[in-house]
């Protein structure tokens, strides 16, 4: 990693760094993939939130039993009120993570290129933040599930299957990171 | 350096382009300040503007009704006001990212600097559609100003900034099946 040099002495230019890194391009393809597809669900959300809702219903519709409809129309109207609110969160929080999680592998991974040593430990930290960098795609099956399956089901297939292992791997691979930059401080 | 070594280094984009997107960042983070220091007075601004013209928000003169009408465009002007402290921060860390890849992995010219061009206005220029809309909500409504916004400001600049995004990706892609 370049270091940032003559801070230490008065007067002197200060040289603030050298070439930087940049991590594969694979790792950097799913960076701006997450980018995009952030900014195409924010788009999405906005100008076809009518359409959005219509789909919405008519999948709870088509499932009547996965949503426990019980034939009185005040209780069916507000599971299927949930249902819809549920899954439009869900487009909402995969618009706010695949923004935010896209930087954050755009730039944990190009630390883990300017000061990770050893190819190995390097391809574990890309491996663990490219899972981690796909943890938003968790919220799509997320509000997908919830329609199919009901929401408790949905909640708990999305939570349990994809958005737990891919957030703990991001987790991992930042933890990871940390320990790699306190021990070239050591 | 080798051709290899220069090959995988991040390369800087074009100073202007730091400087919008640091630009978009202190307008976030003033933005930011502003709402939660002058947010009494911002209300009160919205508030008089709002009843000096009933006829936009459809008030009609009794307390009970015209509350809630006014209460619910503040959550709105308050939203925008937000929502353009949120979009602006993010998006100025957008650019820098996008331009970045763009500036060491697009290797035509005018490819390169078209979508410099189009990450960087649109990316710095779709927020202000939220401020447009805050701005506007107290004079025309809430879903007037949206219109407005949508077809002045999120349209134009952010259909910019996701073109963008989907033609690098699209590039970035077509690199990796090559190599591959």
């Amino acid at each position: 990693m370049p270091q940032a040099a003559n801070n230490d002495k008065p007067g002197a230019a200060v040289i603030m760094s050298g070439p930087v890194r940049r991590p594969p391009l694979a790792v950097v393809l799913v960076a701006i993939a997450m980018m995009a597809l952030g900014e195409t669900a924010g788009a999405a959300m906005s100008r076809l939130k009518p359409e959005i809702q219509r789909y919405a219903a008519a999948r709870v519709a088509a499932n009547p039993q996965a949503h426990g409809f019980s034939g009185s129309a005040e209780y069916d109207d507000e599971v299927r009120a949930q249902a819809i609110f549920s899954a439009e969160a869900a487009l909402s929080f995969f618009h706010l993570h695949a923004e935010g999680v896209g930087l954050v592998l755009f730039f944990a991974s190009t630390l883990v290129a300017a000061f990770t040593p050893g190819r190995r430990a390097r391809a574990l930290l890309y491996g663990l933040l490219t899972l981690g960098g796909l943890f938003p795609l968790g919220y799509l099956v997320y509000g997908a599930a919830v329609l199919e399956l009901g929401r408790d089901a949905g909640i708990d297939l999305a939570e349990r299957w994809i958005l737990a292992p891919l957030g703990v791997s991001a987790i991992a691979g930042l933890l990871a990171l940390m320990l790699v930059a306190a021990r070239r401080r050591a | 350096m080798s051709v290899a070594a220069e090959a995988s280094i991040w390369r800087v984009p074009p100073r202007w382009v730091l400087l919008v997107a640091l630009l978009s960042i202190a307008c976030a983070e003033i933005g930011g300040a502003s709402m939660a220091r002058f947010k009494v007075e911002l209300t009160r601004w919205a508030r008089d503007r709002m009843l000096a013209r009933p006829a936009v928000h459809g008030l009609v003169g009794v307390r009970d009704v015209d509350e809630r009408i006014l209460d619910e465009a503040l959550v709105k002007f308050d939203a925008g006001l937000r929502l353009f402290h949120m979009h602006a921060e993010g998006m100025g860390l957008v650019i820098i990212a996008t331009t970045m890849t763009t500036a060491t992995l697009v290797h035509s010219d005018a490819g390169r600097r078209a979508l410099i061009a189009l990450f960087t206005v649109g990316g710095a220029g779709y927020p202000f559609g939220y401020l447009l809309w805050s701005a506007l909500i107290p004079f025309y409504g809430i879903q007037t100003g949206k219109t407005v916004a949508e077809w002045l400001v999120w349209i134009p600049f952010g259909g910019a900034a996701i073109v963008a995004s989907w033609w690098l990706a699209a590039l970035l892609g077509a690199r990796l099946v090559r190599r591959a």
